[in-house]
């Protein structure tokens, strides 16, 4: 695997809890102990998200905060590369 | 609003290709049981969605298929990338080839096109909750079905995510509807449409005081 897949794999991972945790939250919005797990796993995921942007690009369009339009760029998410 | 994220909720990385089970995923893109239609029904409900949970629950849903129709795209798209005519012919993929080359077209397995007949938005919470338990149901069946034609690890594996998944938003969906219920008069749930008839939530109201 290549170092920005194995990147991508720990973003989606803490990103997957992420929106679990909200989905249980909608059903469940007083649950403060998974507020909290939110908090932690957001803590984890900022800087590998920051990591990854500045190795390989915006996440997000509005992420993209070079003079370059890097958000064109090769591959996108379906080409499995 | 929606905003891009440049990246799959689960990864898809597929080394082989196999254009005949590109054919039979795909009715999970715009099949009957489909992530197309999953997507619609949800996010089209949610307008009519009486009680703040249940709003969420379908917006945040139905944003989630949305996700899935991407990553079944790419499914099948690797698994038809650098097709042969005669790797097409052998599958049994000529017939999807002639109209579509190997571009993404939501349809179901038989070819048949999809259409917004396979989902239902009834303005009433309580029915629509309980299509969208049976929708989440009968697409965990399908992609049991498709798992019995997987040999690929690298398919298996985002399937048994996909399937996963559809198991947890049953259970969100069952949650929904027992928060509707609660709220409701239990002597008769069905006294009233809950989206249209306001009352029906004005003895909870009493109940409070």
């Amino acid at each position: 695997m290549t170092a920005r897949n194995i990147l991508l794999r720990k973003i989606s991972t803490h990103a997957f809890a992420i929106h679990e945790y909200r989905l249980f939250l909608d059903t469940h919005p007083k649950d403060e102990q998974t507020i909290a797990k939110i908090a932690e796993c957001e803590e984890k995921l900022r800087p590998l998200v920051e990591e990854y942007e500045k190795k390989f690009g915006p996440l997000r369009m509005n992420n993209d905060n070079t003079r370059k339009w890097t958000w064109v760029n090769d591959p996108w998410p379906w080409e499995g590369e | 609003m929606f905003v891009y994220e440049k990246r799959l909720q689960y990864p898809v990385k597929i080394k082989q290709t196999n254009p005949k089970l590109a054919q039979i995923i795909i009715t999970q893109y715009g099949g009957p049981d489909g992530e197309l239609g999953a997507s619609l029904r949800y996010l089209s409900q949610r307008f009519s969605m009486p009680v703040p949970e249940l709003k969420a629950t379908l917006n945040d849903i139905g944003v989630e298929e949305l996700g899935h129709l991407e990553m079944i795209g790419a499914i099948v798209y690797q698994l038809t990338k650098n097709l042969t005519e005669e790797q097409i012919k052998a599958a049994g993929f000529d017939s999807y080839f002639v109209d579509h080359t190997t571009g993404v077209y939501p349809s179901s397995a038989a070819g048949v096109p999809f259409t917004a007949s396979y989902i239902q938005v009834k303005g009433d919470p309580i029915t629509d909750l309980h299509e969208d338990m049976a929708a989440e149901q009968k697409a965990r069946t399908t992609y049991d079905n498709i798992l019995r034609y997987c040999d690929d690890p690298d398919v298996i594996d985002p399937i048994r995510f996909l399937r996963e998944r559809e198991i947890v938003h049953y259970q969100r969906f069952g949650e929904s509807l027992r928060i509707l219920t609660d709220k409701l008069d239990s002597k008769n749930f069905y006294a009233f449409n809950p989206s249209f008839d306001k009352k029906c939530f004005a003895k909870e109201k009493n109940n409070r005081k």
